[in-house]
């Protein structure tokens, strides 16, 4: 059986996606990056080693997500693409008449709007993190409520108490404020709910033209609060794509199925064993010009596979002719 | 020994320069450039300015610094306004104060202010007095004018007419070692990109992370406020805006309005973060792009060293607009 393998590799959670040749999903994993992406790639690999079909072959491999580039190489990627294409690909998969599609993740949130099929704009969240799932996940410590529980909770609120959203400083003095007032948890956990709503509305989608049907997904689409705070803002249905979690790497799985069918080349994918190696990573700054570049290099048992970061292409050339190894 | 007059590479520099080193030539005056911006140049600019500053003005600052001890002067001109009632930004208004003010090693500054809304005889006279520290004579000092007006025109011409950008006329003429080598594809390109904006952030690579190498790479054809003549820029301004309320409209105002009537694939805005002006005329050109259902990203530029984010927007606006081409070719 022919199968495809899509990896997006996040700031906060790493997702992993297989799809056989109908493009039906085999298996989906979902873990937490903490920091160490290429840990968490080769435990993912492991993982979808031993929910594989026996029978199936990988015929394709897709990186995607803030860290496709460095994914890219250790997997030995056949495509390596931007999370928005790929996100945009499988909501269609799934949607096929979404006009948008309101994506949050950890550490970004973007808006994609679609019109017949086609993606005709997109927006990003700027410098600031404030509408992102970081800034609910910081506010969930803080008032000692785990991030599975949220959505539950902030569904029981009667009165939301009303938080500035507009920077994740000043949402927390304002929380802790009306924490020390008295209110209920869920009052206040419906509240940033709604926070992070506004804020997102008014940032990253600000000025699009938002048509149903809504889709919303990415992690922050389990909580069912800011399921409900979107619906009130925007006053349409939300929905809630099944595997709304792991879109990105379901897109760079069809993806890649639709290039590897149109080009009929064979997969560079270095195989399972890549679970097993030892990848090391080490960086160091480029003396020679004054830009200084701070320089990554990845290299496999003393062998340097990549380099980047560079201004110039000095470094990333001289690491391609060893991209044979 | 003769003199050698500083010329910072940011800002105006991008526009006039062939003109300037025209004027000081005459009087037989060497130009020495500042090397293209460095990390150290944006460290060392930003040290000195208060964090309110825009990025452009920070780099300005190092550039001057990376000079102050090459030169006899430094040149900053201050170009208050080109058009009735169209005036330049506050900062680079105050440019020679500013840099007086956080360099006070910088050389003595040569700087001319020039406006369009006074009378002709104050030209004269601003131009004469910055000719005057080289020569007493008016007539070596009117040829010199008449002869780096006739360069910047042909300058101007010479990148309409080629469609180039202007380092690639200016990095010869400074400097052979930072020639832009611009790989001619023969294959045609499958995407026309217009970027629009300042010359000082489309041209200046450290600030805007390559972005149109970057965007070659991507299989795109780039195209700059600086390949279209000035008339046809300002024609496409006025029928968008009326008459101009900022010097360098047309950069901005003027390109988006004349490559979205010449219906290129996608515009790219570059802007740096905390400049007024450019604010609100890329709101008119995003404004007017929504309305006519064209792509365009607006990217601001700030300190950031990390370009993943860059990129990550400039593949994402590749595909749509790629995706976009064929879903209208097929349709």
């Amino acid at each position: 059986m022919k199968t495809y393998l899509g990896i997006d590799v996040g700031s906060v959670t790493t997702k992993l996606a297989l799809l056989d040749q109908d493009n039906q999903l085999i298996t989906a994993n979902y873990l937490h990056t903490q920091g160490k992406p290429i840990a968490v790639i080769q435990e993912g690999l492991k993982q979808i080693e031993r929910q594989m079909p026996p029978n199936a072959e990988i015929c394709g491999v897709a990186t995607t997500g803030s860290a496709r580039y460095l994914a890219g190489v250790i997997m030995g990627a056949d495509l390596v693409k931007n999370e928005i294409t790929t996100q945009a690909i499988a909501t269609m998969h799934y949607i096929p008449n979404v006009r948008t599609v309101i994506e949050i993740g950890g550490q970004d949130s973007k808006i994609i709007i679609i019109r017949d099929g086609i993606v005709t704009d997109f927006g990003m969240n700027t410098v600031c993190a404030a509408g992102t799932g970081s800034f609910l996940d910081h506010q969930a410590s803080r008032l000692n409520v785990g991030i599975e529980e949220f959505g539950q909770r902030a569904l029981k609120s009667k009165m939301p108490v009303r938080i500035a959203g507009r920077c994740t400083v000043f949402a927390e003095s304002d929380m802790i404020h009306k924490q020390q007032m008295g209110h209920q948890t869920e009052d206040i956990l419906y509240g940033l709910c709604q926070a992070l709503a506004r804020n997102y509305l008014n940032n990253v989608a600000l000025g699009k033209e938002i048509q149903p049907p809504v889709v919303f997904q990415g992690g922050v689409a389990f909580n069912q609060g800011m399921v409900k705070a979107l619906e009130e803002n925007l006053n349409t249905q939300i929905i809630v794509p099944p595997h709304h979690e792991v879109l990105g790497a379901i897109g760079a799985a069809l993806l890649v199925h639709e290039e590897t069918d149109i080009n009929g080349n064979k997969t560079q994918f270095r195989g399972f064993s890549t679970s097993e190696a030892k990848y090391h990573t080490s960086a160091f700054e480029c003396k020679a010009c004054p830009n200084q570049c701070e320089i990554i290099q990845l290299s496999l048992n003393g062998k340097v596979l990549a380099r980047w970061g560079g201004r110039c292409d000095l470094w990333e050339r001289t690491a391609t002719s060893h991209k044979d190894l | 020994m003769t003199t050698r007059v500083g010329i910072p590479r940011a800002l105006l520099y991008y526009q006039y320069y062939p003109m300037w080193q025209a004027f000081f030539e005459e009087f037989g005056v060497e130009t020495a450039i500042s090397p293209p911006t460095t990390k150290d140049i944006v460290t060392s600019g930003c040290s000195r300015t208060v964090a309110e500053t825009c990025l452009p003005v920070k780099i300005f600052c190092g550039h001057v610094l990376s000079l102050a001890d090459k030169c006899d002067y430094m040149f900053i001109p201050v170009i208050r306004s080109m058009g009735k009632n169209a005036y330049n930004c506050s900062k680079l208004l105050g440019l020679p104060d500013i840099t007086k003010a956080v360099i006070p090693e910088s050389p003595p500054i040569l700087d001319i202010e020039i406006d369009a809304n006074k009378s002709k005889y104050s030209l004269y006279r601003a131009i004469y007095s910055l000719g005057r520290h080289f020569t007493k004579n008016p007539l070596r000092i009117e040829k010199a004018t008449k002869k780096a007006w006739k360069i910047y025109l042909a300058y101007r011409q010479k990148m309409s007419s080629e469609g180039l950008m202007p380092t690639q006329i200016t990095d010869k003429m400074c400097d052979k070692r930072h020639q832009v080598d611009l790989a001619e594809n023969d294959s045609p390109p499958l995407l026309n990109i217009a970027v629009i904006g300042h010359p000082y952030l489309i041209y200046d690579d450290y600030i805007n992370h390559r972005l149109i190498t970057q965007v070659q790479a991507m299989g795109a054809k780039v195209l700059t406020p600086e390949m279209v003549s000035e008339q046809a820029l300002d024609a496409a301004m006025t029928s968008l805006v009326g008459n101009p309320r900022w010097t360098y409209e047309a950069d901005v105002v003027g390109a988006g309005g004349y490559y979205l009537q010449t219906k290129v694939d996608g515009i790219i805005g570059l802007a740096a973060f905390a400049c007024g002006p450019d604010s609100m005329m890329m709101n008119i050109i995003q404004r007017r792009a929504r309305q006519l259902k064209a792509p365009f990203l607006y990217l601001t530029l700030d300190e950031h060293t990390a370009e993943g984010g860059m990129l990550t927007r400039l593949e994402a606006f590749l595909d749509m607009v790629k995706r976009r081409k064929r879903g209208q070719s097929c349709a």
